[in-house]
C-alpha cells in the first residue's frame, strides 16, 4: 500500500504541472475574450451618443433660433424660414395611439386564439403567416395603403388620406410583433397553472382573463412597447397615406403629418442653414419621444416586477 | 375498519387511451365517501392519469379519451352532457408542484368562490378566512392577505392551493403527489392536513413515498402498467399483501 502511494505521487504532481499551464494558457485567451466583448458593447455606446451629438449639432441653429418655441410653433414656410415642430409632433402621437388601439386587442386576441382555441392543425399556418406579416417591406404597405385602403377609406368615410388612415396601416404594421410576442409569452405559461384553474371549474375565458394575462403581463407589455416604438418611428407607409399637410386637426379623419413624414418629404429640398437644421431637430425630437417612450415602458415593467416579487 | 362505508366514487371498467396508447386497461375501484384513498405504483403505471379522468382534466387535450364508467353520487360523469365546470368544482385538485394564481393571497382563495357565488365583502372575508383556517394556514398569512401568493414559501404555497380548493366546497379532493416539491417539515403539515380534510371531504391521493401512502391513506390501490394489482384497506396491503407484485412493490424490491 505505502510503496502503491509513493509511486502514485509523481505521476501526480506532473499532472498537476500540466493542468496548472493549461489553466494559465486559458486565463490568457480568457482575458482577451473578455476585452473583445467589452469593446462590442462600447461600440454601442459610441454609435448611440455619436447619433445623438450630430443631432444636437445639427439642431443647434434651431435650437438658437426658435428656442422651445419650435415644439409649439404650426407654421412650416421654408422661404419665410418659419419653422415648427407641432403638426408633425400632434400626428406622430396621433396615429401612433390610432395604431396601439386598433392593434392591441386584435393581437392579443390572435395570440389567445393560437395558444387556447385554434385547432392544432391550423396553428402552425397561421403562425407563419403572421410572422410573413411581419417581414413584409414596409414601402408595400405604403403602396396598399395608397393605392387599396386609400379609395376604400374614401368611399366609406368620406376622407382616404389622413391620420386615421395612417394609424390603420400603422395598426396592421405592428400587429405581427404584438400578436407573435404575446403568443411567445402566452406558451410560457405552466400548464399546471392552467389546469389548476380549470381544476376550480373556471372556463376558458375565466382562464385567460384571471391567470393567463396576469401572468404573461410583462411580456405583454414589452411587446406593445416594441410595436409603439416601432409606429412612432414608421416613415415610408405613413409617408403614402397620412396626407402629408402641415396642421393640427382635431378630426382625426383630416390629413396630417408625423415627424418621419414631414423629414422624408422635405430633406431633398433642404437648403443648408435653418431649414436643414430643422430637420435635424425633428429627427433629434422622433429620438427623443422614443426614447421616453422606450424608457418609460421599461420604468413600468420594474415597477410592475417589483410589485410581483413582494 | 368495521362496515364498508358508502361509495362515493365508482371506477367501472374504466380504458384511456393517449393517442392510439392504451393508458388504462380496464379499471375497477371504489372511493369511498370521506375516506383517503392512497394511488401507489411505479412511474407510469397510470395513477395520474387515473386522477385526470376523475375530474375529466384529460378533456382540455384533444387526443386523449376513456372509455367505461366513473359514477360520482351513482351518476356517470363521462358522458358528453357532464358539465365540465360543475365537475370540477365537484372535485377539486391540488398538482405536484404548488400553482398559485398570480394574484394576491386573499384574491387566489376568493377567485374561485366568486365563480360560483356572489357574496358580499364581508362574508367573503369569512368564507377566505374559514378556508386559510381549513389549510391551517390563516395564523401565518392573517397580517398579509395583500401580498403575493407568489411571496410565499414552497409549503405555504401548497396549503393555499389546498385552500383555494377547500373554498369552492368540493365533495372530493384529488391529490397528484402533492408533497414531491416539499421538504419533510411542510409534507408532515400537508399529511396532517389531509387527516383533518377527511372528516368533510373523499380524498384521493397519488404519492411515491409508501410510508405517506401508509400514514395518510384508509385504502391503497397498488397499479402496474395501466392495471389495478390490489385495492384493499391500507393496513392489508401493507402487512399482508395478495399479490406478489405488491409485496415485492411495498417492499422496495421493484419499481
Amino acid at each position: 500500500m505505502v510503496d502503491f502511494a509513493m509511486q502514485a505521487n509523481p505521476a501526480q504532481s506532473q499532472a498537476a504541472d500540466s493542468r496548472a499551464r493549461a489553466l494559465a494558457r486559458f486565463k490568457l485567451s480568457d482575458a482577451v475574450f473578455g476585452w473583445v466583448t467589452r469593446l462590442s458593447a462600447l461600440t454601442v455606446l459610441l454609435i448611440l451618443s455619436g447619433v445623438i451629438l450630430s443631432l444636437f449639432i445639427g439642431a443647434m441653429p434651431t435650437i438658437q433660433a426658435y428656442g422651445l418655441g419650435f415644439l409649439t410653433s404650426q407654421s412650416w414656410n421654408p422661404p419665410l424660414e418659419k419653422f415648427g415642430a407641432a403638426p408633425s409632433i400632434y400626428g406622430t402621437l396621433v396615429t401612433s395611439v390610432i395604431a396601439m388601439l386598433i392593434a392591441v386587442p386584435v393581437g392579443v386576441g390572435v395570440a389567445i386564439f393560437l395558444t387556447e382555441l385554434c385547432p392544432p392543425a391550423l396553428r402552425r399556418p397561421v403562425g407563419i403567416a403572421i410572422e410573413l406579416l411581419a417581414g413584409i417591406p414596409s414601402i408595400i404597405y405604403g403602396m396598399w395603403g395608397f393605392f387599396v385602403l386609400n379609395p376604400f377609406l374614401q368611399g366609406v368615410l368620406g376622407s382616404g388620406l389622413s391620420l386615421f388612415t395612417a394609424g390603420v396601416v400603422l395598426a396592421i404594421m405592428v400587429l405581427p410583433f404584438i400578436s407573435s410576442i404575446t403568443r411567445d409569452v402566452f406558451e410560457t405559461v405552466p400548464p399546471m397553472l392552467k389546469e389548476s384553474a380549470y381544476g376550480l371549474g373556471c372556463t376558458r375565458w375565466e382562464v385567460i382573463r384571471s391567470v393567463v394575462i396576469p401572468y404573461t403581463r410583462v411580456g405583454i407589455i414589452g411587446g406593445v412597447m416594441l410595436a409603439l416604438g416601432r409606429a412612432l418611428g414608421e416613415t415610408m407607409a405613413v409617408t403614402f397615406v397620412v396626407g402629408n399637410a402641415n396642421r393640427i386637426s382635431p378630426n382625426w379623419l383630416d390629413p396630417g403629418t408625423t415627424i418621419s413624414a414631414t423629414i422624408a418629404n422635405q430633406f431633398g429640398e433642404a437648403e443648408p442653414g435653418l431649414y436643414t437644421s430643422s430637420l435635424m431637430t425633428l429627427g433629434l425630437l422622433l429620438f427623443l419621444v422614443t426614447f421616453v417612450v422606450l424608457a418609460g415602458a421599461r420604468l413600468m415593467l420594474m415597477r410592475l416586477e417589483r410589485r410581483a416579487g413582494a | 375498519m368495521s362496515a364498508t362505508p358508502a361509495e362515493k366514487v365508482s371506477v367501472k371498467n374504466l380504458r384511456f387511451f393517449y393517442g392510439q396508447n392504451l393508458a388504462l386497461k380496464g379499471i375497477n375501484l371504489p372511493l369511498y365517501d370521506r375516506k383517503v384513498t392512497a394511488f401507489i405504483g411505479p412511474s407510469g403505471c397510470g395513477k395520474s392519469t387515473l386522477l385526470r379522468v376523475l375530474n375529466r382534466m384529460y378533456d382540455l387535450y384533444p387526443k386523449q379519451r376513456a372509455e367505461g364508467e366513473v359514477l360520482l353520487d351513482g351518476e356517470n360523469i363521462l358522458g358528453p352532457e357532464q358539465d365540465l365546470n360543475l365537475l370540477r368544482a365537484r372535485i377539486g385538485m391540488v398538482f405536484q408542484k404548488p400553482t398559485p394564481f398570480p394574484m394576491s393571497i386573499y384574491e387566489n382563495i376568493a377567485f374561485g368562490i366568486r365563480l360560483y357565488e356572489n357574496l358580499p365583502r364581508s362574508e367573503m372575508d369569512d368564507r377566505v378566512e374559514a378556508a386559510l383556517r381549513g389549510a391551517a394556514l390563516w395564523d401565518e398569512v392573517k397580517n398579509k392577505l395583500g401580498a403575493s401568493g407568489l411571496s410565499l414559501s414552497g409549503g405555504q404555497q401548497q396549503r393555499l392551493c389546498i385552500a383555494r380548493s377547500v373554498a369552492v366546497k368540493p365533495d372530493v379532493i384529488l391529490f397528484d403527489e402533492p408533497c414531491s416539491a416539499l421538504d419533510p417539515i411542510s409534507t408532515a403539515k400537508i399529511e396532517e392536513l389531509i387527516d383533518e380534510l377527511k372528516a368533510h371531504y373523499t380524498i384521493a391521493i397519488v404519492t411515491h413515498n409508501m410510508q405517506q401512502a401508509a400514514r395518510v391513506s384508509d385504502y391503497t390501490a397498488f397499479m402496474y402498467l395501466g392495471e389495478l394489482i390490489e385495492f384493499d384497506e391500507t393496513d392489508r396491503i401493507f402487512t399482508a399483501p395478495k399479490q406478489r407484485a405488491t409485496q415485492d412493490y411495498i417492499t422496495g424490491r421493484f419499481g
